[in-house]
């Protein structure tokens, strides 16, 4: 949905982006047709308080999203069999993924649909996950008829597909969530104490009362937080067991010794108790964590949105008829049909039919491959020229892309953790700590007793229990992660951010990314007006080079007897004069219709195929008038966005799967000198490229194809783009939702700011720890100081993260 | 202050009971979702049939 030129003064009814001039109507005028379709459903069920409810909270503008699909498939039984549940009482029940939920009107307009849908009994929206669950009567209505609806409000539906992936997340959330209520419980019942205990202090309290206080907090204390502190425990205990460092280590020491010899110092009747700040400390890291799983959470639904926006029918031939069936149901064997535009659901052999096949996914290439009877096609390719009919000779996992993604899927877990600041740090710090605190208990055991050198080295252990360290990264990666997610750049995992944060080489893959993805004429030689004669002819053909020259211009003219051969040209006769347009081998020797080229014609070609463009020839009435020069542009902002990410200290190479002289004709444009400007590269030679290079330090892999999806999976983190293939989404740590490329330079801009952040964060815990354990060693630390100071290291910490630099936006 | 020996322990039991109804909250999946309630407040008029 492209804004062409648009005037400022008139803003689109339903969304309010500018309308196009040519747009502009009396009435209501609307940016796009979708706007209008989506309006006027909007407007025939009598919904229009969606926009006083949307004028109350505006999401950010963008055009209304609507197909005129007819969703039959989601009545195929075998497809019901997998998504639908039906209740005991005869009711049906489902979850869609619906496209763009974004604010609090879209959960108004999505769940009125009962009332205007008779047979729905509820439609519940879950704004965070974008999901809808549906509760329907399937003898009143059908399933096709509710998703219908949705689409034609504005809210395209897909069947959702990470169930089970679901269910794990949500049993851990309600587990996360049972501590952080047990942990806070816990919190506010022993404040409670040991307020009391803290005024006794000072205005005296008797033995007896003092000793009941003290046997409560212990009571709330030991089972509460020994509870709630569980997951520290079991970190701690793993990294021991695999022989590494983790931060949770110097914490389960602090809450461990703090609940122990709190618990001793109670049955003994003397000595000092903590529980009040392991409390605090247990429920403020428990939040913390919470916090950040929900903003990992949120990444991970909008990727897998994009995930199950691939489409999951295919057209089965029986007979004369086409059927639409579910994926699930095609075996080896079916006999498919696919439509022109549409992605190949199998690996197969063409049976019937012509055509050009996009790889462009699955091996970069950027020029459509012929294909005719007799030939393999593969899954995940894309049929752009005529339709297809297809045997399959493998299918799901068993096809090439089924392989491919298996690679991938084992490279990903396979990933190496990084080893994170904040891990380094507990190393140190455990080593310093467990020095410090047995010096201290030796030292005062010389010099005054045992008890007090236990006393104090116990003091030691508990106040130095790094909470405001443990809470640094978490902080400054949710605030990070929460600004970037509002700029359109989804983190996956919070280490992803300290993985892009050191400059090291960067490889971009070209198609897609630095260039549009598409064919388009960037030159042109000879007659101008023979552009129009060209855009007449093929009007009619939905190859790519056609689509390139009916964008180059438009014309009124029309083409008769037009002659396609596929992979050639094309001729057809305009205004009485005969014009064909084709590759020049065609032009010259396959056609009666031309004499030899001109001299000058031949330079052309020459100069084009010098540049790496694909020259096409017209010829008006047998005389080769003009060469069109068709190649993949750069995207106008590409430069900039590679200077920038230079400017960072990356070095930048292309890695591409096309021809050589193409990649280094754009890596010319680019500013990339020719020796960091790989052509020719397969899937395998781009892992091999990026495995060789982490040898030497980080390596970003950005792309968008399944052909970078495993180089993505290799490298230190990849990056996928804007319209990037689901497994290369998979495959990325980060994924761009703008098609723009700018945001790479952002992004890693961002990623060195939060790690400025967690640093910072970092020094002042760190300040904090000394401070209080010197005061421990020197005996002088009271429970008092360290129920204030716990707290306060703690806010510092939150403070400095909010003033984060990370990916604010500086307008 | 003897009356503290049956306070203290008692408001510790009303805790108890506040942190077992929290359990079953959570469990009930009642807190799954935490941003659409938050939105749907705003809603004047009963947008379902039932409950």
């Amino acid at each position: 949905m492209t804004v062409a030129v648009a005037s400022a003064q008139v803003a689109c009814a339903h969304c309010g982006l500018p309308v196009p001039t040519g747009r502009i109507t009396a009435q209501r005028a609307f940016c796009c047709a979708g706007c209008e379709i989506v309006h006027d459903a909007i407007a025939e069920h009598g919904l229009e308080r969606f926009y006083d409810l949307r004028n109350d909270d505006p999401p950010a503008p963008g055009p209304a999203h609507t197909t005129d699909h007819a969703y039959g498939e989601l009545d195929d039984p075998a497809l019901q069999r997998i998504h639908v549940t039906v209740t005991p009482d005869g009711l049906a029940h489902t979850s869609f993924y619906l496209e763009d939920l974004r604010c609090t009107a879209c959960v108004w307009l999505v769940e009125t649909a009962p009332r205007c849908l008779p047979g729905v009994s509820e439609l519940r929206v879950d704004i965070g996950r974008s999901r809808a669950d549906v509760i329907w009567n399937p003898a009143s209505i059908s399933l096709s008829a509710i998703a219908r609806y949705l689409d034609r409000i504005g809210h395209v539906p897909h069947p959702y597909r990470g169930l089970d992936r679901e269910m794990q997340r949500r049993k851990e959330d309600r587990a996360l969530l049972v501590k952080i209520g047990v942990a806070g419980a816990a919190l506010g019942n022993i404040m409670l104490l040991a307020v009391a205990l803290y005024a006794g202090l000072f205005g005296g309290m008797s033995t007896g009362d003092t000793t009941l206080f003290r046997w409560m907090s212990m009571c709330v204390a030991v089972p509460g937080l020994g509870f709630a502190a569980t997951p520290f425990f079991v970190t701690a205990i793993g990294a021991l067991r695999a022989r590494r460092l983790h931060l949770d280590l110097p914490l389960s020491i602090g809450i461990l010794a703090g609940l122990g010899w709190g618990a001793a110092n109670v049955v003994r009747g003397t000595g000092e108790v903590y529980f009040d700040s392991l409390a605090m400390l247990v429920f403020l890291l428990l939040v913390s964590r919470w916090f950040v799983l929900r903003h990992q959470r949120r990444a991970s639904s909008a990727a897998e949105l994009l995930l199950s926006l691939t489409p999951r029918r295919a057209h089965r031939v029986e007979g004369d008829a086409l059927v639409d069936v579910a994926i699930e149901a095609i075996v080896p064997g079916v006999e498919l049909r696919v439509l022109v535009g549409e992605v190949i659901p199998v690996d197969g052999v063409v049976v019937r039919g012509s055509s050009a096949i996009d790889a462009g996914l699955l091996t970069g290439e950027s020029c459509p491959i012929e294909v005719r009877a007799g030939d393999t096609v593969h899954a995940g390719t894309v049929n752009v020229a005529a339709p297809l009919t297809v045997r399959a000779t493998a299918v799901g996992e068993t096809t090439r892309l089924g392989a491919l993604v298996a690679t991938i899927d084992s490279l990903s877990s396979r990933k190496s953790p990084i080893e994170r600041l904040v891990d380094r740090l507990a190393g140190r710090f455990v080593a310093v700590i467990t020095t410090t605190a047995l010096v201290t208990f030796v030292a005062w055991s010389l010099l005054v007793s045992v008890s007090i050198g236990a006393e104090h080295a116990m003091a030691l252990l508990v106040v130095t229990c790094p909470c405001a360290l443990a809470l640094a990264t978490p902080l400054a990666v949710t605030v990070a992660l929460g600004r970037a997610a509002r700029q359109g750049v989804l983190v996956k995992g919070a280490d992803a951010l300290e993985r892009l944060a050191t400059p090291g080489t960067l490889f971009i893959d070209k198609t897609g990314t630095v260039t549009a993805g598409k064919l388009a004429v960037v030159s042109w030689f000879g007659d101008v007006d023979a552009a129009a004669l060209a855009a007449a002819v093929e009007a009619g053909s939905d190859h790519p080079i056609a689509r390139a020259l009916k964008a180059y211009t438009s014309t009124s003219r029309t083409a008769h007897d037009v002659r396609e051969e596929l992979g050639r040209g094309i001729a057809g006769r305009v205004d009485g004069r005969i014009v064909a347009v084709g590759a020049p081998a065609w032009i010259h020797d396959a056609s009666a219709l031309a004499r030899p080229f001109a001299p000058t014609v031949q330079q052309w070609i020459s100069e084009l195929a010098l540049r790496g463009e694909t020259p096409i020839v017209v010829a008006v009435d047998g005389v080769a008038v003009a060469v069109a020069g068709l190649s993949d542009p750069l995207r106008e902002d590409a430069r900039a966005a590679i200077d920038a990410i230079t400017g960072l200290g990356w070095r930048v190479e292309l890695l591409s799967g096309d021809d050589a002289r193409v990649v280094r004709r754009i890596g010319l444009a680019l500013g990339i000198a020719p020796e960091r400007c790989n052509g020719n590269v397969t899937p395998e030679g781009k892992l091999a490229m990026v495995t060789a290079q982490r040898e030497r330090g980080p390596v970003v892999m950005v792309g968008d194809g399944v052909n970078d999806a495993a180089a993505m999976a290799a490298a230190t983190a990849g990056i996928a783009v804007s319209g990037a293939a689901e497994i290369a989404i998979e495959a990325a740590d980060v994924y761009l939702r703008s098609p723009s490329i700018t945001a790479i330079a952002e992004t890693i801009k961002g990623a060195r700011a939060t790690v400025v952040t967690i640093k910072r964060n970092l020094r002042y815990s760190l300040v904090y720890n000394v401070v209080a354990g010197s005061l421990a060693v020197a005996g002088v630390i009271h429970p008092l100081i360290a129920a204030a100071v716990m707290p306060l290291s703690s806010l510092t910490v939150l403070a400095s993260s909010v003033r984060s630099q990370a990916f604010r936006r500086s307008s | 202050m003897t009356v503290l020996y049956l306070v203290v322990p008692l408001a510790l039991v009303i805790a108890a009971a506040a942190v077992v109804a929290f359990i079953w909250a959570v469990r009930s999946g009642q807190l799954d979702d935490v941003d659409t309630p938050a939105r749907r407040i705003l809603f004047d008029e009963p947008s379902r049939k039932s409950d």
